[in-house]
């Protein structure tokens, strides 16, 4: 289904200008597990870190979403959908680290506006 | 898929926690500066976390325009730069710490919700007050 760029107009408002616009997005990233007898850690920050920087900062920094990141060529990069996205980007890669799994991944789009992906279908 | 979405609101309002059940001095012992007979101001901030699904074509959870509306309509409107004791009726009988206006907010939003975004749309999940950075007071539809 496609939306005319009149109802695109009325659900997105000034969001859905043309030439795009931009956001300064904050990542929140919820590990859940137990800690381990000897470090006392459920993950290494530092690994978490990497995945960060590997899987979702190095792919959206700086990009235009539309157009640069898969699948927003297809979805439309709502905050919702870059929550999702997120989320499955990075849901493997923390499984596969033993003692801790992705709890949630929080993504503010502005101070007043945030929103929060567990996974849930 | 569902998500949560977190919208964030503030307005500025005074009180004075004052209880009509109990005497002058339990109340100033009771509520300290905030029983100042003249009242005081918060600049109040109010988080509405709504849970849906996110549909296939807007990519949206909600109709934020709409959420916008109703916020407007049914809490800044009303408390924005009010006296809460004297202005709003629910603290005529109440008193109105951050406990009882996070239940109030959460009693106007609900009362009308389902008119708005329809029984099977998203749920109004929690509504969280900030009356200070360090004072904040959640209401929650699963406890």
């Amino acid at each position: 289904m496609e939306l005319s760029e009149e109802e695109n107009s009325h659900i997105y408002g000034a969001a859905a200008n043309p030439l795009g616009h931009g956001h300064n997005y904050i990542v929140e990233v919820a590990i859940a597990g137990e800690p381990d007898p000897v470090t006392g850690m459920i993950l290494d920050l530092k690994h978490l870190k990497e995945i960060l920087e590997e899987k979702v900062l190095s792919v959206y920094d700086h990009r235009l979403l539309n157009r640069e990141v898969a699948p927003f060529d297809r979805i439309v990069p709502t905050v919702e959908n870059i929550a999702i996205d997120i989320w499955n980007r990075l849901e493997r890669q923390i499984d596969s680290t033993g003692r801790a799994r992705l709890y949630s991944v929080r993504v503010h789009e502005t101070n007043e506006l945030f929103v929060e992906y567990r996974g849930e279908v | 898929m569902t998500v949560r979405l977190a919208r964030r609101y503030g307005f500025s309002a005074s009180h004075r926690l004052h209880s009509p059940a109990l005497s002058d001095t339990k109340n100033r012992a009771l509520y300290g500066k905030c029983n100042n007979p003249h009242g005081h101001g918060h600049n109040y901030e109010v988080e509405l976390m709504v849970r849906g699904s996110v549909d296939a074509v807007t990519g949206r959870a909600i109709d934020l325009a709409a959420l916008d509306r109703l916020a407007e309509e049914q809490i800044l409107a009303p408390f924005r730069w009010r006296n809460l004791n004297e202005e709003v009726e629910a603290f005529r009988r109440e008193v109105p710490t951050t406990e009882n206006l996070a239940a109030e907010v959460d009693r106007r939003l609900r009362a009308i919700w389902d008119d708005r975004f329809g029984p099977s749309g998203p749920r109004l999940e929690r509504v969280s007050i900030w009356e200070t950075e360090r004072n904040i007071c959640q209401v929650s539809d699963y406890e």
